[in-house]
């Protein structure tokens, strides 16, 4: 019922869901400008065109990327409706009920986990790859990144509801937590690697390259005390300053 | 003088262009994370010329906001706003000497632009704020029965995010000759102290990201990686 370029319109306009992101309505003016191709196909007359784009005013919210699946899905029961075998709640409910757990769930694993997996890792590789590390860093986050955003929007158009099964048997949690160890991991080598290898900068070797792991052992300790990330940051700064100024 | 004076215009214009698309990569389109720290402050520095502050700020900045994320409504501080500003500082500055930026222009650029990541979150609500507008525009255009009107909405939402964070990125480049003077005229043992500041806050920022990187144990998970991270580096500088 919807032609193949009208979904891959709709499948590049989601790209845009935050462009009109505001505290009211959230990501309202996204889903609508996302949805806008599919009008056409599904409701010729202006009447019914314009009261689906009422169903879709009220504020919608969710992970960026899951928006994918939630449009997908939007679609596969507005397709139904349009044929007259389902109903404008089918829609409603379908959007009201998955937008909150996919958020928590593209929250946690993709600005949670994934993205600092591979931002450290990215961070990581720059000894080794130097200007190419960033690139590295793209490649793999955007590996699975697409991937998903693409898959998300064929299975929810494809399966409605359905799509929560498939999401479920990805073991998304799983991953989360494996990746998360790995960005500590990595956040901790370069720590390391910076108070060794680019202390040399200052002509203090050993003395800075110690202080600074004491530096990194202890700042984690005040971070979890509530210490602002900031404020480790500046006195990290004033202490080494000091210590160079003094030296 | 006149050539150092006609490269900043150049690096301010595309300095400025790089921010405001970065600004909107961030958030408002594709979100393929271009606009993350360590991609969009070493592309600033690719393109005034000097990469390597444009690699070594935005790795810093990088490992600071790794951890921070937008959860629902609320928002983490801007990661690319002082990032970029930071390198292009960094790199005017060295433009500005007639050679690549050094280890304390790093440093002092970072110290300079880290707070530009709250003032970007402030700056974020208030344009958010803002865009509450063109919504309700959209439902004036929808009584108005004006249905292709109410997604167009959706996109002039962005310019206002283009503009003003591209024209933050823009002066952070042409503040570059500014802060060098300032940098030759400080005594010798503060120049040093400052490169010296640099990896301190590159450690300071590691131990951000292992603390934002929430794993369960991730203090001991970063000690052990940091202890056969600083072994490795010694056993490779001896062999």
């Amino acid at each position: 019922m919807i032609p193949p370029f009208t979904l891959l319109r709709i499948a590049l306009r989601t790209l845009f869901i935050q462009a009109g992101f505001s505290p009211q309505a959230m990501q309202t003016l996204g889903l609508l400008y996302a949805l806008e191709p599919a009008w056409p196909h599904l409701y010729p007359d202006p009447a019914k065109r314009e009261a689906a784009v009422r169903r879709h005013l009220s504020p919608f919210n969710t992970h960026p990327y899951a928006a994918a699946a939630l449009i997908g899905g939007i679609l596969f029961h507005e397709v139904r409706l349009a044929r007259g075998e389902g109903t404008a709640e089918d829609v409603t409910r379908f959007k009201s009920t998955l937008m909150g757990p996919l958020a928590a769930l593209g929250d946690g694993f993709f600005w949670l986990s994934l993205r600092p997996a591979t931002g450290a890792l990215g961070v990581a590789l720059v000894p080794f790859l130097g200007v190419w590390a960033p690139l590295v860093f793209l490649v793999a986050y955007n590996a699975v990144h697409l991937v998903t955003r693409g898959w998300l929007f064929i299975t929810g158009y494809r399966l409605g509801n359905g799509v929560v099964m498939r999401v479920s048997e990805l073991k998304v949690p799983q991953w989360s937590n494996r990746l998360r160890t790995v960005a500590a991991a990595a956040a901790g080598a370069v720590g390391a690697w910076l108070a060794s290898s680019v202390a040399a900068v200052g002509g203090a070797g050993p003395w800075l390259g110690f202080g600074c792991l004491v530096l990194g052992a202890g700042g984690v300790l005040l971070l979890e005390r509530k210490l602002s990330p900031l404020a480790l940051l500046y006195g990290a700064a004033g202490l080494a300053t000091v210590a160079g100024a003094l030296w | 003088m006149a050539k150092c004076a006609r490269v900043t215009l150049a690096a301010v214009l595309m300095t400025s262009v790089w921010g405001g698309l970065m600004a909107l990569e961030r958030r408002a389109f594709l979100q393929a994370m271009v606009s993350r720290p360590l991609v969009a402050a070493t592309v600033t520095g690719l393109l005034l010329e000097d990469v390597l502050a444009g690699l070594y700020v935005g790795l810093v900045f990088e490992l600071l906001h790794l951890g921070g994320a937008s959860l629902g409504g609320a928002h983490a501080d801007h990661d690319t706003l002082p990032a970029i500003s930071g390198a292009a500082l960094a790199a005017g500055m060295g433009q500005a000497s007639g050679s690549d930026a050094t280890p304390a222009m790093w440093a002092l650029s970072i110290l300079v632009c880290a707070p530009f990541g709250r003032a970007g979150l402030l700056l974020e609500n208030r344009l958010d704020a803002r865009a509450a507008r063109y919504y309700g525009r959209a439902l004036t255009e929808v009584d108005a029965g004006n249905v292709r009107a109410v997604a167009r909405e959706n996109l002039k939402a962005m310019w206002p995010q283009f503009v003003f964070y591209g024209l933050i990125c823009g002066a952070a480049a042409a503040a570059g000759p500014m802060f060098e003077v300032v940098e030759t005229r400080l005594p010798l043992a503060v120049l040093r102290g400052l490169a010296w500041a640099y990896p301190a806050m590159g450690v300071a920022a590691a131990a951000a990201a292992v603390h934002g990187s929430h794993a369960p144990k991730r203090l001991r998970i970063a000690l052990i990686s940091a202890a056969l991270s600083a072994g490795a580096v010694l056993w490779w500088g001896r062999s």
